[in-house]
């Protein structure tokens, strides 16, 4: 019988734990974002409907930008890696290598874009 | 192991439409593509706050308020919350717990996250705008 | 006084003869308590005996019938007629293994994969048996004994199409069975199961799915263990990580 090597996929575990803690992010915050976003703000619902104006996304508001990013980047995270996943399992497997480099190098774009334009819109920036 | 096979054999490997083949496959496949509308919805909204980092604050609301934007908001939320009831029944497929003789259901799992999902999304709400 | 009848739609295929595999049907009399395998039984004791098919137990025990019934995943000694609509029932080879002929798929890959997880105790250390057995008790037993349940049937691997599209994956019996002795409090071979386990073609490879759970006839819940498995193997990067010279 041949002699067998495995070696633990470490990296590959890291990555699915973060996936993992993506998903919660997905299913617990994205709702809440979409809803201020998308339906409270242009319909001027609770909690924008007296002030119409979504009042977290403002400069210098720390807990608004923190969690627009930690909802943003889990969120990329978690849906990018779950697609390049269910693109390999229709009929796309032999693509899985380049796959996977598109799908990472989104995500690392994506989240260094959003880290910058976060920062940009919580230290300066006049409301206009 | 070598190939000493005496007989040619029937390979039979699954279509690119498998999942077409029963329910359950279906809903799976369904479930697995919701992720595009979450990762879409992240790298529009990346976008828009391009407008407002390039540009100005109202360039990024005007956009939120856009009716295209709007109606695919509302589009990724139907699918994130699909997203989450699937992922809450997941959990609790994943983690039972034992209470005296009897094990948890998945679907209690799922009523108790969405009951969750409820009280942190206004505890979201309040840190972020009442407080 | 007319007799009720079956028709059991068969799967044949003879590699010597046979280009591609065709059904053929078979009248079967009908009565309330048969199984899929008292009709194949029939057919090969009185009409065909050419059939060719693996039984063994007849009790859901041995793992040996397993068939693809129409359309889903079963043990033919499991399934009774009954079950089915309509009186045609269609029997075909199990899913995503290659096929010998008529009914018997190839099993090789799977058996391979048994062997591979080393689907026995493992210790750094034996003792001899003067000094009596392995105490467990009732707590740690739970732990795993859901997980030795299985049969080695091999419906799990039919139902998996992460398994139908990537051969290379170690699939769900396989994996719940390594998670099996892992979870063992007998067992001290972790550092040999892990890297198995925890390869690339291994448990990473699921996607939830969920099918093998739903197939399996001896409520196993691959699934479970699969999805344990990962969280073994996260938490033990994230511990590596963070302690590179530490604990296990």
């Amino acid at each position: 019988m041949k002699a067998e090597t495995h070696k633990v996929a470490r990296l590959h575990a890291m990555l699915w734990g973060i996936f993992s803690l993506g998903g919660m992010i997905a299913a617990f915050l994205l709702p809440v974002l979409i809803y201020m976003t998308a339906i409270a703000y242009p319909f001027s619902l609770w909690p924008f409907s007296g002030s119409r104006d979504p009042s977290f996304l403002v400069t210098g508001h720390l807990l608004g930008a923190l969690f627009i990013f930690v909802t943003i980047a889990g969120s990329l995270y978690h849906g990018i890696f779950r697609f390049q996943s269910a693109l390999t399992e229709v009929g796309l497997l032999k693509y899985r290598r380049a796959l996977e480099a598109v799908g990472y190098f989104i995500i690392f774009v994506g989240i260094i874009v959003l880290t910058y334009y976060l920062v940009t819109w919580y230290l300066n920036g006049t409301i206009t | 192991m070598e190939d000493n096979k005496r007989y040619p054999e029937l390979r039979r490997r699954l279509s690119p439409g498998w999942w077409t083949a029963n329910r359950h496959y279906t809903m799976y496949m369904v479930r697995e593509w919701t992720s595009l509308f979450v990762a879409l919805y992240s790298l529009i909204f990346i976008y828009g706050l391009s407008l407002w980092a390039m540009g100005s604050r109202a360039d990024f609301l005007n956009f939120l308020k856009n009716p295209a934007i709007v109606g695919f908001s509302l589009i990724a939320l139907v699918f994130t919350m699909y997203h989450a009831a699937t992922w809450f029944y997941l959990l609790g497929a994943i983690s039972p717990v034992k209470i005296g003789r009897s094990r948890t259901k998945p679907w209690q799992a799922l009523v108790l996250n969405l009951i969750l999902l409820v009280i942190v999304s206004y505890l979201a709400i309040w840190l972020l705008v009442l407080r | 006084m007319s007799q009720d009848i079956a028709t059991i739609r068969v799967t044949r295929y003879r590699p010597e003869k046979d280009v591609k595999p065709y059904f053929q049907e078979y009248k079967v009399p009908y009565r309330q308590d048969m199984v899929v395998l008292d009709a194949l039984n029939y057919i090969k004791a009185e009409i065909d005996g050419s059939l060719t098919y693996r039984w063994s137990c007849r009790m859901g025990v041995c793992g040996s019938c397993g068939a693809n019934i129409d359309g889903e995943p079963k043990l033919t000694c499991a399934s009774f007629l009954h079950d089915f609509k309509g009186r045609t029932i269609t029997v075909e080879p199990i899913a995503n293994f290659p096929v010998i002929k008529d009914l018997v798929v190839d099993m090789e890959d799977f058996m391979e994969k048994l062997v591979k997880i080393k689907p026995w105790i493992i210790r750094e250390k034996e003792t001899p048996p003067e000094q009596g057995e392995y105490k467990q008790s009732a707590k740690e037993l739970e732990r795993y004994s859901q997980f030795s349940s299985c049969i080695n049937c091999m419906l799990c691997y039919a139902a998996c199409p992460i398994y139908g599209l990537n051969e290379k994956f170690l699939g769900p019996a396989a994996t719940a069975l390594a998670y099996r002795y892992i979870e063992d409090s007998r067992d001290q071979g972790k550092e040999v199961r892990f890297p198995i386990v925890h390869e690339m073609e291994g448990a990473w490879e699921c996607t939830l799915v969920g099918e093998c759970s739903v197939v399996c006839p001896k409520g196993v819940d691959p699934m479970l263990a699969i999805q344990k498995t990962k969280i073994l193997g996260a938490t033990n990067a994230i511990k590596s990580l963070l302690m590179p010279r530490g604990g296990r």
